[in-house]
């Protein structure tokens, strides 16, 4: 199977013990604290604009699901289609429970993004248990955020339906002013992003890479297939709880349309796709280039959806891959290492 | 009770009819049409400018088939290409990416240019009774016309020479390959026969219900759910998944509000998944 999609971005298993065990922990937390220091400059340039602050916590909140789908999808091979329904969870079950209920908003976070984590490792042990194959997870999880859709639809009284509600609760808080739901965000951006890296360099990152190139291997060598795929499903679903639930405090309303299949799934999908799925980079280099481009589309109204389609042929024709594994692979070779960078960005 | 049987019945028919064509094309290729629900539409979209130049309604159905053949023969030569070039998981998730991208670029540009557009098919004279249940003539019609469809779709697998030696590539594709059927021209067959299937569905859909130019996403993803449930590759399986489903779908609406309904219809398709992932007639792997 050289040709699959999520191929590893041209790491070997075999040989790589060495490697890792020279490489330190600051080979991780040094690049994405960097990265960290240069998406905390933003403010400075957009501050001024509610609305291109607006812009930027979404590309944030993007970046977020595309790390959890990439977990989900990209690590273990699980296609979730379900990435806008997880983070509608988060979203709708933090809002419900800080509003309806009147728990603190810390609170309702961390349950909503209970609820969502469980949620997802039901729905990964289910796909699990039965083996279904990528097309029958992918289906599966569609109907499900089909149902969760209906669901929304049908307890109108208490999401308010087709048109979603306003969320009172934290109103007067700095989660509803200009810049701090962009620090708010981009903290849970480089939290995701720390713990896919530690992840990828557990035990856990070989279980994964094991079980995506060859699963039938991995079962026979020993790793325990079900248990990591539960797991990433598990943690993965928590980042998009989360960010669903974050987001949804900052913007402070939900609708269905916030959580939407096309809104967000199709979406991610596309962002990790152009940023190389699987790679740790990936998801951040995805959305920062799909808020721009959608930005500059603006204007085009429905033929923006066009572009969108276009943009997307072009680039599965082109570079399949992804472009972080594409621009990795063609570093090595001019470099003329044997041995990658797995995941970074070159420059 | 038997009016909701009989009104599921004929959503089912439609819901079979819809999952037949993309059914064949994933059993025969290893292909996932996600815009499929789009050839419909534009299909649709065939028939009203038709119509609106003086075209009698069943001639410009007949254009409209001509039309979702060309299409399927158009996304065979075009953007399925570079999908034939690869194998297994990646040729499915490949051929789901690009023809998104085709969806969007269908959807973005009639929704631009077409916002308003949609069709119905009115069948005149009233009510036909059947076994003491009123049905609605577009119903009857729109149900025959399936009906006639399947049968043809089957017996045309059954019993011609084509129609076998396409069996042959779902069933065995190096094995057909080795008796000297070629694989790739079996598919594009397959590819013109599935949008000549979406037209068709979009004639029966509009005699029983609107279909304006956002109805593609649904329609795609009601035949997928479909054709995952009946087991990829399987007509018949589609068309009895479709009809357990519609059944199911209707005596559910007779009873509870839309959105539970479909609630109900989306778990009995996924409890069906979970417990044979084959589906309902399809063959494991």
């Amino acid at each position: 199977m050289t040709d699959r999609f999520t191929e590893a971005t041209g790491t070997s298993v075999i040989g790589g013990v060495e490697r890792r065990a020279s490489r330190s922990l600051w080979r991780l937390v040094g690049p994405v604290l960097a990265l960290g220091a240069v998406l905390a400059l933003v403010p400075l340039r957009l501050g001024d604009s509610r609305v291109q602050m607006g812009v930027a916590v979404v590309g944030l909140a993007f970046a977020c699901y595309t790390i959890g789908f990439n977990l989900i999808f990209g690590s273990t091979g699980q296609l979730f289609l379900c990435a806008g329904a997880l983070a509608g969870i988060g979203g709708y079950g933090a809002a419900i429970l800080a509003d309806e209920v009147g728990l603190p908003i810390p609170v309702s976070i961390l349950l909503a993004t209970l609820v969502a984590t469980l949620t997802g490792a039901l729905l990964s042990w289910i796909a699990v248990r039965r083996s279904l194959g990528v097309i029958f997870t992918g289906i599966v999880t569609l109907i499900f955020t089909l149902s969760f859709a209906n669901l929304l639809l049908g307890l109108g009284n208490l999401t308010g339906g087709e048109s979603g509600f306003l969320i009172e609760s934290g109103g007067d808080s700095f989660l509803r002013r200009q810049i701090p739901p962009y620090y708010v965000m981009l903290v849970i951006v480089l939290g995701c992003l720390l713990a896919h890296g530690l992840l990828r360099r557990s035990h856990a990152g070989w279980a994964f890479r094991a079980l995506r190139d060859d699963e039938v291997a991995a079962e026979l060598a020993g790793v325990d297939v079900a248990r990591y795929r539960v797991y990433a499903a598990g943690i993965g679903s928590a980042m998009l709880g989360l960010t669903g639930a974050v987001y949804a405090l900052t913007e402070g309303r939900v609708s269905p349309t916030t959580f939407g299949f096309a809104e967000v799934d199709v979406v991610v999908v596309v962002m990790l796709a152009f940023g190389g799925i699987g790679s740790l980079y990936g998801p951040i280099l995805g959305a920062a280039v799909f808020t721009v481009v959608d930005e500059l589309f603006v204007d085009l109204g429905q033929l923006r959806l066009m572009a969108y389609g276009a943009l997307v042929i072009m680039l599965f024709l082109w570079v399949p891959k992804g472009v972080i594994p594409t621009l990795s692979g063609l570093w090595r070779r001019r470099a003329g290492r044997v041995s990658p960078r797995r995941g970074g960005s070159p420059g | 009770m038997t009016a909701a049987i009989f009104d599921g019945i004929v959503i089912g028919l439609r819901f079979g009819l819809l999952a037949a064509g993309l059914t064949l094309v994933y059993g025969l290729g290893g292909v996932l049409l996600l815009a499929y629900g789009q050839v419909t539409v534009i299909s649709a979209v065939v028939i009203i400018f038709a119509m609106d130049a003086g075209i009698p309604a069943l001639p410009a159905v007949g254009l409209a088939l001509v039309a979702g053949g060309f299409m399927g023969l158009v996304l065979d030569l075009t953007i399925l290409r570079p999908v034939y070039r690869r194998h297994g998981e990646a040729r499915v998730l490949l051929s789901l990416l690009l023809t998104l991208g085709v969806a969007f670029i269908v959807d973005g540009f009639l929704n631009w240019r077409y916002p308003l557009l949609g069709l119905t098919l009115r069948i005149g004279g009233g009510p036909i009774e059947i076994i003491g249940v009123r049905m609605p003539r577009g119903s009857v019609v729109a149900s025959a016309i399936a009906i006639v469809a399947m049968v043809g779709l089957l017996s045309f697998f059954r019993w011609t020479t084509l129609g076998r030696a396409a069996r042959s590539v779902i069933e065995d594709q190096e094995g057909a390959r080795l008796v000297g059927i070629d694989p790739h021209r079996m598919l594009r067959l397959i590819l013109v026969l599935s949008g000549v299937l979406a037209a068709l569905v979009a004639a029966t859909q509009a005699m029983v219900r609107l279909i304006d130019v956002r109805s593609g996403f649904e329609l795609t993803v009601f035949a997928l759910i479909v054709t995952v449930v009946g087991g990829l590759g399987s007509v018949t399986g589609a068309l009895l998944a479709g009809i357990i489903l519609g059944i199911i779908y209707a005596i559910a609406l007779t009873y509870i509000g839309t959105s539970l309904s479909l609630i109900i219809l989306l778990a009995a398709a996924a409890i069906t998944i979970v417990i044979r992932p084959a589906g309902l007639l399809g063959v494991r792997e």
